[in-house]
């Protein structure tokens, strides 16, 4: 379960410090501009916290708390940069400050050396390539939301949060790697494994789930 | 005239991931899109990447948020000023 984080685990104090240590702040966010701000990405921020956290109430205390933090370290955000890396920064250092990483479902897929297309060498060895003209997105299709979602939750969580804010926002690497405080290099090389990992995960749960053997049986009757 | 700096198979792949996020220079968009124009073993392999990643983009998006949310936040914020 998500928890709220004591003071000396509060996500916006080292955010607030690289903030002082760069550049003053000489104009400070109204508190009506700072909830209109908010409001405009309270659904992505949801989106995000509900995958991180991976159930709605955990989810909804998360958002809740980035909220209050973000607004009670109002002073910190300089008007003109980016509210919506800043506050998504707040909520992913919230989230790792009280995430416990036992709760995480054990990885059952062996990632090491995935190799490169891995979904489509084995749509093609599979029958899946030659069925109608995106057979990508009949696979996912039939894959359906929750096994997407749960086929990210398999990745180790440094790939997985990047795929996240790239896959669900779509931020560019420049903000990614400013919500994660990471260099934009960092964020490429992980999220080129994160595709590879999360394309073997997915390829897994549609082999669990029949969806391979379904589509490959289709694709030879035609 | 033939161009003579068109990407080989190996550097149009390269640029795979940074082409399906819009992270390529205008120039090195360029230089892909041409040579998926004239690779159809390349072009068929961006297309079902790109597939993936749109399929996966939209699955991840269904996702609402519960209505009560935003004016639970609102009002907590009230309270703070």
């Amino acid at each position: 379960m998500y928890a709220m984080c004591d003071v000396s685990d509060d996500p916006t104090t080292d955010v607030a410090d690289a903030i002082a240590s760069t550049k003053p702040v000489a104009v400070t966010l109204s508190a009506d501009d700072f909830q209109a701000m908010l409001i405009d990405v309270l659904p992505s921020l949801y989106r995000y916290a509900f995958r991180l956290t991976r159930n709605r109430a955990d989810a909804e205390d998360l958002v809740q708390d980035t909220a209050l933090r973000a607004f009670r370290a109002i002073g910190q955000f300089e008007p003109g940069t980016n509210f919506k890396a800043w506050i998504f920064r707040i909520l992913t250092r919230g989230f790792w400050a009280s995430h416990r990483r036992g709760q995480r479902r054990p990885n059952t897929v062996d990632f090491d050396d995935t190799p490169d297309l891995y979904l489509y060498a084995r749509s093609a060895e599979n029958g899946l390539q030659w069925q109608g003209d995106d057979p990508a997105r009949a696979l996912i299709d039939r894959l359906g939301a929750e096994r997407v979602a749960e086929a990210i939750g398999q990745l180790p969580e440094e790939y997985g949060v990047v795929c996240t804010l790239c896959f669900i926002e779509d931020f560019a690497y420049h903000e990614v790697a400013e919500v994660l405080e990471v260099p934009v290099g960092t964020v490429r090389s992980r999220l080129h494994r994160g595709r590879k990992m999360l394309q073997k995960a997915l390829w897994y749960l549609a082999q669990e789930a029949g969806i391979v053997n379904d589509l490959s049986k289709r694709g030879a009757a035609t | 005239m033939t161009r003579l700096n068109r990407y080989t198979c190996e550097e149009a792949f390269r640029r795979l991931d940074d082409y399906l996020d819009h992270e390529l220079s205008p120039e090195e968009t360029v230089l892909v899109r041409e040579h998926l124009e004239i690779c159809a073993g390349c072009a068929r392999e961006f297309n079902f990447e790109r597939s993936v990643v749109e399929g996966v983009e939209q699955k991840l998006q269904q996702i609402d948020m519960p209505d009560t949310l935003q004016s639970r936040i609102l009002k907590l914020l009230k309270d703070q000023r």
